[in-house]
């Protein structure tokens, strides 16, 4: 049984670019997640300009960098979500990081149902402090998955 | 191992191998290799496989040993796939006696050997075949029978190959050709199978004890290298894939029995090529079973390396590289203290940049296209990110890098506790051998100068991959590394220049970041508090403004920092020498809350505003402003003067010297920091996101008392001259000191300020302006006209005139107070004048036609025609009205008869019409005006309400009868005014307003002032004037009176024409003209004899008479016929052409009647009395 997964790091970003949230869970080093989901874009953007497009939105591992492998995802309408993980010698399964992709998706679609939300602040405004479900419900995700394995 | 081809034997007669003719057919053999395309059709496979080219190598099958007896799987090409026998014998005989026996032996050898094919080629010289011979020879060929004898199965395992020394033409090469390829796949097949079959043993004995993992990666290798040697590079890679996830799977079962240690480190580990296979005797360590999992794993990575690298794919080796390096690194943390000092990041470091130099040598960048360039970049760049990363732990491990962000993480922090007292205990005696980080570790300039150049190589490659950002971030860490080494100016320019990158995607948090890091490093420089600083602060405090996490800012008092920034700010726009104008910026915002009031004393609106600070610290600001702006863009500025900000949202009331009205929109504010000011603009213009879509709109009252300007017509008209218009200045409570009033005509008119004059003396002074009035020291309560001249303005209808008048007032001179709108005023006459003349002799009656242009009565007062004080012996006579005042209505015009009397000839000098009038609606507008203030000041006494109560009536009043017209006769009868029934104003005022209108009245009893127009007239000229006469004499001459006249008799009559040129034009007078006259025929009245037409000459005073008889054809009343009298051209001295002088005629017996009576006289009647017989 390979070891669960642990989340270092979940970034929402825009389709404009704009981050939307940028959760980490490993107090002290924000500004490397904040630089893995920022640099992530450029490989983001490599992948889905390429000349074999593909609609998947799993993009997979995007690169490894010493000790944090990311991972991209981007939704249909072009919202790309970035999972940073520990890089670790063992075999990372897609199907499980897919899940927590997916996981992380319908979080932010519920959130950004939210009828209170200023449809100009959308979707950067789904992150804001204002509105802190979708914090909790990223938070719950990295738990869940986190804490206890994952049935596959 | 892996450039071992494809062995193909090849046996024969022991002569003819020796023979010239056998190597030259080898050599034309050759000559068709590579094999090309070569369909793998497998049953163990989906797929056919197809080997593009496959090379061969031809041997004896003599020389071939068994020398491979050792038990190691080796690959499956190490013997010969495939047996060729060469036969020449053309001769059935003796095929049959000695030939055969030798293929039988050959073929008895062979078929011993597992997995190898085999052919029998027959060799025949194309040039000493004939056909005939074989045409008459019955029996069967040498061929035929080899096949008859050796050909088992299905399979065709014979081939003739009909050869000339020098063809190589390949067409009689195929079919040796496609049989040797399907010998070879056939034995591949076979082998391969097979060798799979063992392996799938081997991999299901894997939980059996004694299963040996090292034995089973011999054996998968084997076929790895097999599918390597026949070119099926994918299917090898596909076998080293398996071989890994079966390593991963056994390395978590821990069943590593079979394994040396992890790691034994040897002196040179760290600094050798990872991709080099040679570079340690791995087969053999595995065949030992002593190979370390780290000599194992780099050797399996340089496996797939080199297979990558033959499917040119770079890239992919530099991820898989970049994993393995990430992944293998980590493991080798956990036995970290037995390995030499700094090894881990020592061998990552030499590993990741001895991949890449072996990568640029194997495939050099001119072979890829650009986006395969691209990517390879990036995967370099990955690489080289990684060595750099490395550096950053041995830095900070070294000393030579500070242990904080960005170098250090949480991940390194962790691990000081153990590694704290590790350098005693080392177990390992060895030492690092990569010579430049040795040389890094031990000098901090070359650890940065190794930095620096690793981060630049990887800049460099990441910039040619197209990845900005990951450049960006690299950027970032060689301005940290710069501020570490004390190069602050250097990093000020990178973190000055980062932030533009971060800003255009929103990217706050890191924005923030770099902003604070260029302002820290800016005060640690000391350098002074520019412009650029402020830029660069005011941008890091937008971004912290919005940046909702404030997760990187530093750590500690965020808000002391605020406030120490916000307060140097403050200072560094102190000694700004030009205002600093910064527009829409996040830390404050500005909004007007509810509609603006009127103070009661002076002419000033005052405005809430709410003010919202964002940062958490007081913002000292100098003055806070917003502007409105209404229609005709005027605008008004609201401002107040303020210490601070306080943080939050904090409302104060804003002011503006003012008396426009009327409905405003909030389109900027303003919030001013001595010369730094914040500008906000809040209508939605193209630029702006939606968010601002929203106006806010602002009622601006007005105030009754305040100053204002109406527009008005001047009461005197005169057409002709400059035209004018009247401004009033109402100055209501203020004591003007001094006010200029600028007017905007529309396009195409222009006033003329210098000729602006007081309409009366008393009520302030004018003083003279280019482009303005400047009214000085005007009371308070007073009405100052001025009459402004324009240029001519007929062109429009209403022309729209704005208005803006700044003026201070006595009680504050020092506050300058404003007013803008616009007026309308209507510049076309309400009437219309036309006239008619008629010439008599010396006198001149010129008929005046007045309508009105518009669908308004027009009541007129009176009408004069005025001559100049100079003109002498000139008497005009109007006619006396019959009523005191007379109504045009647009149906009925209205004529004025004068008439001009000149005794010394024509009028040269204009006249001028003088028309006083007033419109209906006007004077029914004054009536009511002045019928309400009656009615108000008698029924209440109060005064206070008045006003108010007095316009609201006033505006009902007019609005009601606007709407119905039925009062409009009535009151032109009698002059009561019957409101219509559905005026009721539902108060106390209803019945007594009702009842004075309703009263008779003079039509001249409004107090609506009569209007002055001035029309100026030129009398005509006329050259000719005659007054054509019919006289009829009486036929006794003795008696003046006319005998009866009676039908049938002639009457004889003079025609008089009298000529005058009197009305003429001095110059070019002539003394006289030729002239026509033509008396008209009425066949019906009369019946006319004599010269009824004729030339005259016409002289000043002269006279012509012609004689005529007139015979009336029947009796009654009758008119004289009349003369139309002609001027005939006159030729002019110039031109040839001819010129007709203008001539008048007029009937003096125009209106003179003869009476014609019956013819009297006796009529016979004879009766007929009948016949008497």
């Amino acid at each position: 049984m390979p070891p669960p997964l642990r989340l270092n790091a979940v970034a929402f970003i825009s389709p404009q670019n704009h981050p939307i949230l940028i959760r980490t869970f490993q107090k002290g080093d924000e500004l490397k997640y904040h630089y893995v989901a920022h640099t992530s874009l450029d490989v983001i953007e490599e992948r889905t300009n390429g000349p074999a497009k593909s609609n998947e939105c799993y993009l997979g591992l995007l690169y490894a960098m010493d000790d944090i492998a990311a991972y991209g995802y981007i939704t249909p309408l072009k919202v790309k979500i970035v999972l940073a993980l520990p890089l670790t010698d063992s075999v990372v399964r897609d199907s499980e990081v897919i899940m927590t992709f997916k996981a992380l998706h319908l979080a932010y679609y519920h959130a950004s149902s939210n009828p209170f939300l200023r449809l100009y602040d959308t979707p950067a405004g789904v992150g804001s402090s204002r509105w802190k479900c979708f914090r909790q419900r990223v938070d719950e995700i990295s738990r869940a998955i986190g804490g206890t394995s994952v049935p596959s | 191992m892996s450039n071992q081809n494809v062995l193909v034997t090849y046996s024969g007669h022991a002569s003819f191998l020796v023979s010239e003719s056998w190597k030259q057919v080898l050599a034309a053999l050759q000559s068709q290799l590579p094999l090309q395309s070569i369909h793998w059709k497998s049953a163990s496979r989906p797929n056919v496989k197809t080997i593009q080219e496959l090379d061969l190598t031809f041997l004896p099958l003599d020389s071939l040993r068994d020398e491979h007896t050792s038990q190691v799987p080796v690959t499956l090409l190490e013997k010969p796939l495939l047996n060729l026998y060469i036969v020449t014998c053309e001769d059935n005989d003796s095929y049959r006696t000695t030939v055969k026996k030798q293929i039988k032996d050959w073929h008895y050898t062979i078929s011993q050997r597992k997995n190898q094919d085999w052919l029998i080629l027959h060799v025949v010289r194309s040039d000493i075949k004939t056909a005939d011979r074989k045409f008459f020879n019955m029996k069967s060929s040498v061929l035929d029978k080899i096949k008859a004898d050796f050909n088992m199965d299905k399979r065709d395992r014979c081939v003739q190959l009909s050869w000339t020394a020098g063809d190589y033409s390949p067409v009689i090469w195929a079919d040796l050709v496609n049989k040797i390829k399907d010998g070879l796949l056939f034995a591949l097949n076979s082998s391969v199978s097979q060798r799979e079959e063992e392996v799938r043993r081997s991999e299901s004995q894997r939980h059996m004890p004694g299963w040996n993992f090292c034995t089973f990666f011999v054996l998968k290798e084997s076929l790895a290298s097999s599918f390597e040697g026949v070119k099926l590079f994918e299917d090898a890679l596909q076998q080293y894939n398996e071989l890994e996830v079966s390593f991963i799977q056994v390395l978590r079962e821990k069943n590593m029995s079979w394994f040396g240690s992890l790691i034994q480190p040897a002196p040179l580990d760290d600094s050798m090529p990872l991709l080099s296979v040679s570079k340690k005797p791995y087969r053999d360590l595995i065949l030992a079973n002593s190979i370390s999992v780290f000599d194992f794993r780099i050797y399996l990575l340089a496996r797939q390396c080199v297979l990558l690298n033959k499917m040119r794919r770079p890239s992919e080796i530099c991820q898989k590289v970049t994993s393995f390096l990430g992944t293998f690194g980590r493991r080798l943390r956990e036995v970290e203290a037995t390995l030499p000092e700094y090894f881990i990041e020592s061998w990552i470091f030499s590993s990741a940049l001895s991949v890449i130099d072996q990568c640029d040598t194997w495939v050099p960048s001119t072979e890829l296209d650009g986006i395969q360039l691209a990517r390879f970049s990036a995967s370099k760049g990955e690489l080289l990110e990684l060595a750099k990363t490395q550096l950053d732990l041995l830095g900070v491990k070294v000393g030579h890098l500070p242990p904080k962000p960005p170098f250090a993480n949480t991940l390194v922090e962790e691990i000081p506790t153990p590694h704290a007292e590790q350098p005693s205990k080392r177990s390992s005696t060895h030492r690092i051998s990569k010579y430049e980080v040795i040389l890094a570790i031990g000098d901090q300039e070359a650890f940065y100068d190794l930095y620096c150049a690793t981060s630049n190589r990887a800049i460099d490659m990441y910039v040619k991959a197209g990845r900005r950002k990951f450049a960006l971030k690299l950027h970032g860490f060689l301005a940290a590394l710069d501020i570490h080494r004390g190069r602050l100016a250097n990093a000020l320019t990178i973190f000055t220049s980062l932030p533009a990158h971060y800003a255009p995607h929103m990217w706050t948090s890191l924005e923030s970041f770099m902003l604070s890091r260029a302002i820290n490093t800016h005060a640690e420089l000391e350098r002074p508090q520019d412009r650029e600083w402020i830029h660069s602060l005011l941008s890091f405090l937008r971004t912290y403004a919005n940046d909702t996490s404030k997760e990187l800012i530093s750590e500690e008092g965020d808000e002391k920092y605020v406030t120490h920034l916000i307060n140097a700010l403050h200072t560094a726009a102190l000694s700004l020498d030009s205002d600093l104008i910064h527009s829409d910026h996040p830390i404050m915002a500005v909004q007007v809350s509810g509609d603006t009031t009127c103070s009661d004393d002076e002419d000033l609106a005052f405005v809430d505003a709410t003010i919202s600070n964002r940062l958490p610290c007081d913002v000292a600001v100098d003055e806070v402003s917003v502007t409105l702006r209404g229609r005709d863009s005027a605008g008004l500025k609201f401002t107040m003067k303020m210490d601070k900000i306080p943080p939050g949202q904090s409302t104060v009331t804003l002011s503006c010297p003012t008396s426009s009205w009327g409905l405003y929109a909030l389109e900027s504010s303003e919030v001013i920091m001595s010369h730094l000011r914040f500008q906000w603009q809040h209508k939605s213009t193209t630029t702006t996101t939606s968010k601002n879509n929203r106006i806010s709109l602002v009622r601006v009252p007005r105030s009754l008392r305040a100053l204002d300007v109406q527009i008005r017509q001047p009461q005197q008209t005169e057409l002709g001259t400059t035209s004018r218009f009247l401004l009033v200045i109402s100055t209501g409570q203020n004591v003007i000191s001094r006010a200029t009033i600028k007017a905007t005509p529309p396009s195409g008119v222009q006033f003329n300020y210098s000729e602006a004059e007081l309409e009366a003396e008393g009520t302030g002074t004018l003083e003279v302006a280019d482009n303005a009035i400047v009214l000085l020291d005007a009371p308070a309560d007073s009405d100052i006209v001025i009459s402004l001249p324009h240029s001519d303005a007929s062109r429009y209808h209403t022309m729209k005139i704005g208005l803006s008048v700044t003026y201070n007032t006595q009680s504050s001179l020092d506050v300058i107070r404003t007013l803008q709108t616009s007026r309308v005023i209507t510049v076309s006459l309400p009437i219309a004048v036309n006239v008619e003349d008629f010439f008599r002799g010396k006198r001149l009656f010129s008929k005046f036609t007045i309508s009105t242009t518009s669908h308004q009565y027009v009541r007129i007062s009176s009408t004069e025609l005025q001559g100049p004080p100079s003109l002498n012996g000139v008497k005009i006579s109007g006619c006396r009205p019959t009523r005191p005042v007379i109504t045009v209505t647009p149906e009925h015009p209205v004529n004025f008869l004068f008439s001009i009397e000149s005794s010394n000839g024509p009028v040269v000098e204009p006249l001028n019409l003088v028309i006083k009038y007033r419109i209906l609606r006007d004077e029914v507008e004054a009536l009511i005006r002045q019928t309400v203030e009656d009615v108000l000041s008698s029924v209440s006494g109060e005064k206070p309400q008045y006003c108010s109560v007095r316009r609201a009536l006033i505006d009902k009043l007019i609005s009601h009868l606007e709407s119905n017209a039925e009062w409009v006769e009535t009151y032109r009868a009698t002059g009561e005014i019957v409101l219509p029934d559905s005026f009721d104003d539902g108060g106390d005022f209803h019945g007594p307003i009702r009842q004075a209108l309703a009263q008779c009245r003079p039509e001249t009893a409004s107090p609506c002032p009569w209007r002055e127009i001035k029309i100026p007239v030129d009398v005509p000229r006329m050259n000719i004037v005659t007054a054509a006469q019919i006289t009829i004499q009486p036929s006794d001459t003795q008696s003046d009176h006319l005998p009866p006249v009676y039908a049938g008799q002639p009457i004889s009559a003079t025609l008089i024409l009298q000529t005058s040129f009197h009305w003429a034009e001095k110059e070019g007078k002539q003394s006289s003209y030729k002239m026509r006259y033509d008396v008209e025929e009425r066949v019906k009245d009369w019946l006319l004899c004599g010269r009824k037409r004729g030339d005259f000459v016409a002289t000043n005073g002269g006279s012509f008479a012609v004689p005529l008889t007139l015979i009336a054809l029947h009796h009654g009343e009758i008119t004289l016929p009349k003369v139309d009298v002609r001027p005939l051209p006159v030729s002019t001295q110039g031109s040839m052409g001819s010129m007709v002088p203008g001539a008048d005629t007029s009937q003096a017996h125009g209106a003179e009647k003869v009476l014609i009576l019956p013819r009297g006289g006796r009529t016979t009647y004879i009766v007929g009395m009948g016949d008497e017989n």
